[in-house]
């Protein structure tokens, strides 16, 4: 077994380092040069080079990254084709998160979201980085794996997991019903918005809440996706014509993006955020809260307000760059700086969806 | 009188003893039956089996109603996601249709070449959209979701559709703009 995974480590590093040789340079050079938000250097483009491609490329754009084509293929894979134990996982510093969807393996087994993982199998994860850890979390479907967590009242629990096909819910509902409470993880163009609108009609028809509770919508691990998406999300509930905000782009490019008309969703919102919470997702809050149409609770959100387009190369690998920013109504960004919340919650109630209602909560009886 | 003898005797007597003062006759055995046969009490001992069968069939009604309540549901789910994998079929045939016509289009003299890429690209979106409906439908079959996240994932299922059907009907609008 030890043997089989060195040799498929090989294989990968020996994958990775032909595309990485295949990477057309002058191409990546002419595209940067012609469409990166803000025009590199000369000297910057001609230090790129085969070796250092990864790393100078951060220094020209902070989110420009090159995928190779499996790479950009496993990237776009679509949600239906998941196999696993249902939950993403982040690195807060060095520590291990899960975040645990609703429905999917570790749900049933009553994983709770958001724990820090310790042990895979009964083997520590300490150390290890995300893509080892997640190496140990895959594995064939049917199989069963063996978590240990730390859970948020302090103790250790371990979980039989079982891994397995999984399609996510694109907007999800939180339990207990008695809140208009909803999950958004990912802003999917043309996805997410009918999402969201069917969820909200369900919970009118399903909840037993009264018309005017207000529907909170937790951000916190929503790491972005399709910036229009998060136009077309925020529209949702903002009379038509409203300025939504101004793309900007090269050469004094600036779009104005309107709400579009439709039926409007008049309850009062909250939006939950944290350090997570970043890119299109940002740009959903922001807008909300600049045209005071919402709330926000939690922590100080990412900063980024850019968005990145990818191009694909001739070898089938793909570039990933900056090409726009977005300006909210007001003329500001939030890139850099992030949003601030309008209750800043303290850091260790970021985990405890409970702790975070009752906030909610006394911030709704303070401000009707 | 030996022993043996004695002890037995005894304990028929704390048998009888036992049973005295008890006129429930399904704690006599077969003296308390004897005593509860002479007493008119076997009669309301088969009542009461009779009233306790009729509870245990009222319960039994119960919950075979239920069970069928819950495999009218599974099968009308059954059904719904059969629909709606029906109606991506059938978009699944217009856009295909839909997608003949713009590649007509593209080799046409006279049409604006550029809109019939961005066209193109737009009903490659499309298409994928609606493979991904497929795909979704089909998971949603053995899903791990409960009862009420299936209901959930149909309706969002069918307001995406909803939204790729708008979408159809935008580029086919474009598309019969082009032609003339």
């Amino acid at each position: 077994m030890r043997g089989v995974s060195t040799a498929a480590l090989f294989l990968a590093v020996l994958l990775t380092a032909s595309c990485l040789h295949a990477a057309p340079l002058e191409a990546i050079r002419d595209i940067l040069r012609r469409h990166l938000l803000n025009p590199p250097g000369e000297a910057a483009l001609a230090a790129l080079s085969e070796e250092n491609l990864a790393t100078k490329l951060r220094d020209i754009d902070p989110y420009a990254r090159i995928f190779s084509a499996a790479e950009y293929r496993a990237l776009t894979a679509a949600r239906h084709a998941w196999v696993g134990i249902g939950a993403g996982l982040s690195l807060r510093g060095s520590v291990p998160i899960l975040h645990v969807y609703r429905g999917g393996g570790a749900d049933r087994a009553g994983v709770p979201d958001r724990v820090r993982l310790l042990e895979i199998d009964g083997r520590t994860v300490a150390g290890l980085d995300a893509e080892s850890i997640a190496l140990h979390l895959r594995g064939e479907e049917g199989s069963t794996v063996r978590l240990t967590v730390s859970l948020p009242g302090g103790g250790t629990k371990h979980f039989s997991v079982l891994r397995e096909s999984f399609a996510p819910l694109d907007v999800e509902v939180i339990p207990p019903g008695e809140q208009r409470l909803v999950r958004i993880r990912d802003f999917v163009g043309g996805v997410t918005r009918p999402a969201l609108r069917a969820t909200l009609d369900f919970l009118t028809r399903t909840a037993s809440t009264h018309e005017a509770a207000p529907l909170i919508i937790d951000l916190r691990d929503a790491l972005g996706g399709d910036l229009y998406e998060a136009f077309d999300l925020a529209g949702m509930f903002l009379p038509a014509g409203a300025v939504l905000g101004i793309v900007r782009g090269r050469d004094g490019y600036a779009m104005e993006v309107h709400a579009p008309p439709g039926d409007k969703f008049t309850m009062p919102l909250i939006l939950l955020v944290g350090p997570e919470t970043a890119s299109a997702a940002e740009v959903f809050a922001g807008i909300l809260q600049r045209t005071q149409r919402a709330a926000l609770v939690g922590r100080p959100t990412f900063g980024k307000c850019v968005s990145q387009t990818d191009a694909r190369l001739s070898d089938g690998s793909v570039l990933r760059y900056t090409n726009k920013e977005v300006l909210f109504p007001g003329g500001d960004t939030c890139t850099g700086t992030g949003l601030t919340p309008d209750l800043t919650v303290a850091e260790d109630e970021m985990d405890s969806l409970p702790r975070l209602l009752e906030r909610v909560q006394g911030f709704v009886r303070k401000h009707p | 009188m030996n022993m043996r003898t004695l002890l037995s005797m005894t304990v028929v007597f704390g048998l009888l003893v036992g049973c005295a003062g008890q006129p429930d006759p399904r704690t006599g055995g077969f003296f308390g039956g004897v005593a509860g046969l002479s007493g008119g009490g076997y009669q309301k001992r088969i009542q009461e089996r009779e009233a306790r069968l009729e509870q245990l069939r009222a319960v039994q009604r119960e919950l075979d109603a239920e069970k069928g309540q819950l495999e009218a549901q599974k099968s009308q789910a059954y059904v719904k996601v059969q629909q709606d994998k029906a109606k991506v079929d059938a978009m699944q045939a217009d856009i295909a249709a839909l997608d003949k016509k713009i590649r007509a289009l593209s080799s046409q003299e006279g049409v604006d070449q550029k809109r019939v890429a961005q066209m193109q690209k737009r009903l490659a979106d499309l298409k994928a959209g609606l493979k991904r409906q497929e795909s979704s439908l089909d998971a949603l079959e053995g899903s791990g979701l409960g009862d009420s996240d299936v209901d959930l994932r149909r309706k969002q299922l069918e307001a995406q559709r909803d939204a790729l059907r708008k979408e159809y009907d935008l580029l086919m609008k474009m598309q019969m703009e082009l032609a003339q």
